[in-house]
């Protein structure tokens, strides 16, 4: 295998579930979208390091430069750990007109995150202690509910700040307990 | 020897291969359709939309590089229409990027300023994006500027398909989408880069080029590429 390429290796476990995973999936065409996939679903912090990505372009043969615009191109993937609980608000239009802007300023105040300054789209902030990331979406497809913001994989629909705040506020408390 | 097709471009009947693409009979014979993205010898992906054509019975326009010719095929490869698209997509190319010729080492044997010139572009109609962009410096002969850079991707395909050592994809999506060589690695310390240069003659504005020129001095050969494609086939 082209090994000797790599500079920096996952943990030699991590490197048995890359194998095993890769495994199930070899030779089929457009493997690497179910192998990056399944390889975040693994990991705890839900996102794919470096080291990751490069052990699966020196396993599968695909050049690291195709895996990485894969891995950027879907907004899918992380390359960043992600917090404990995600808050993901909807920066739609119909939701936009229904406040969402406010609901996110108010949500990166109280957990005290700044937006990087990248300019990019997806917007994807996680607290220091990795307790939350919060995100932004184009649209959930449930305008009729605006302002929608996902908390947890739960949407809510008709979202005010205080109940934002409240919901922010218990699942801060469930970590201190 | 296959049976040909008759397609009309621009009124005149010539003989094709079938699996030919409209760009690819419209340059065999002496007509021309501006394109950006094509090279001949690299695979054609269709992302300039410089090369958009009239097909008579479509309703929209097509990509010449990535349309293949059928029988009876009616082209037209220029009309005030596609004169004003294709003027602007060039536009927005300006406007997306930072471009600017007067310190450019390719000025002057740029593709890009060369269509322009050709299509008339005195100005932009769009705001600038001004976007802040980087400069890779880091590889001993060849400097990476993506203020100049298209994502033509003809560097990509040139190193994956010609060279074979993969190096360059883009990565993010839309307006975000970059050039990137490997895991977002300098190009200086990518680990397959070879140092050949295709990717340089390839590259179509001076977002690619050798280090020590100045201003204008930057000359590429593309067409030394395309000659190396079709020497390999012909073996």
């Amino acid at each position: 295998m082209a090994n000797s390429l790599v500079t920096a290796l996952p943990h030699p476990e991590d490197q048995d579930l890359i194998d095993r995973i890769i495994g199930d999936q070899a030779g089929r065409p457009g493997a690497l979208l179910g192998i990056l996939e399944k390889l975040q679903d693994h990991n705890p912090h839900k996102y794919l390091p470096m080291e990751t990505l490069e052990y699966v372009a020196a396993r599968t043969g695909v050049p690291q430069s195709q895996v990485y615009g894969v891995a950027t191109f879907y907004a899918l993937f992380n390359l960043e750990p992600q917090g404990t609980h995600t808050v993901a608000i909807c920066r739609g239009t119909a939701c936009h007109t229904r406040g969402s802007r406010a609901l996110l300023e108010r949500v990166k105040l109280q957990l005290g995150l700044q937006e990087a300054s990248d300019g990019a789209d997806k917007l994807t902030l996680t607290t220091p202690d990795r307790h939350f990331t919060i995100r932004t979406v184009a649209c959930f497809g449930q305008c009729a509910l605006a302002p929608v913001v996902e908390v947890d994989h739960a949407i809510r629909g008709h979202v005010k700040e205080q109940a934002l705040m409240r919901e922010v506020d218990a699942l801060r408390k469930e970590r201190a307990r | 020897m296959t049976e040909k097709v008759k397609v009309r471009i621009d009124g005149e009947v010539i003989a094709a291969t079938p699996g030919q693409t409209i760009l690819e009979v419209a340059r065999a014979n002496n007509k021309y359709i501006p394109a950006l993205c094509y090279m001949e010898g690299l695979s054609a992906v269709g992302a300039c939309r410089l090369c958009m054509v009239e097909v008579s019975g479509v309703a929209r326009l097509l990509p010449a590089c990535t349309t293949p010719v059928q029988e009876g095929l009616a082209v037209v490869t220029s009309s005030p229409q596609l004169q004003s698209h294709r003027k602007i997509a060039l536009e927005l190319l300006f406007a997306e990027r930072n471009h600017v010729c007067a310190v450019c080492v390719s000025s002057g044997h740029c593709e890009l300023q060369a269509l322009a010139q050709d299509h008339g572009v005195t100005h932009v109609r769009y705001p600038y994006n001004y976007p802040r962009l980087t400069v890779d410096t880091t590889h001993p002969r060849y400097v990476l500027d993506h203020n100049r850079c298209v994502l033509c991707s003809r560097c990509v395909r040139t190193c994956a398909e010609i060279e074979g050592a993969h190096v360059w994809d883009i990565a993010g999506r839309g307006i975000h989408s970059r050039l990137v060589s490997e895991l977002q690695r300098p190009w200086g310390e990518a680990t397959t880069c070879t140092s050949c240069g295709k990717c340089v003659q390839a590259c179509p504005t001076g977002a690619m080029a050798e280090k020590g020129w100045g201003v204008e001095e930057m000359t590429k050969q593309p067409a030394v590429l395309s000659r190396l494609t079709s020497m390999r086939e012909g073996q």
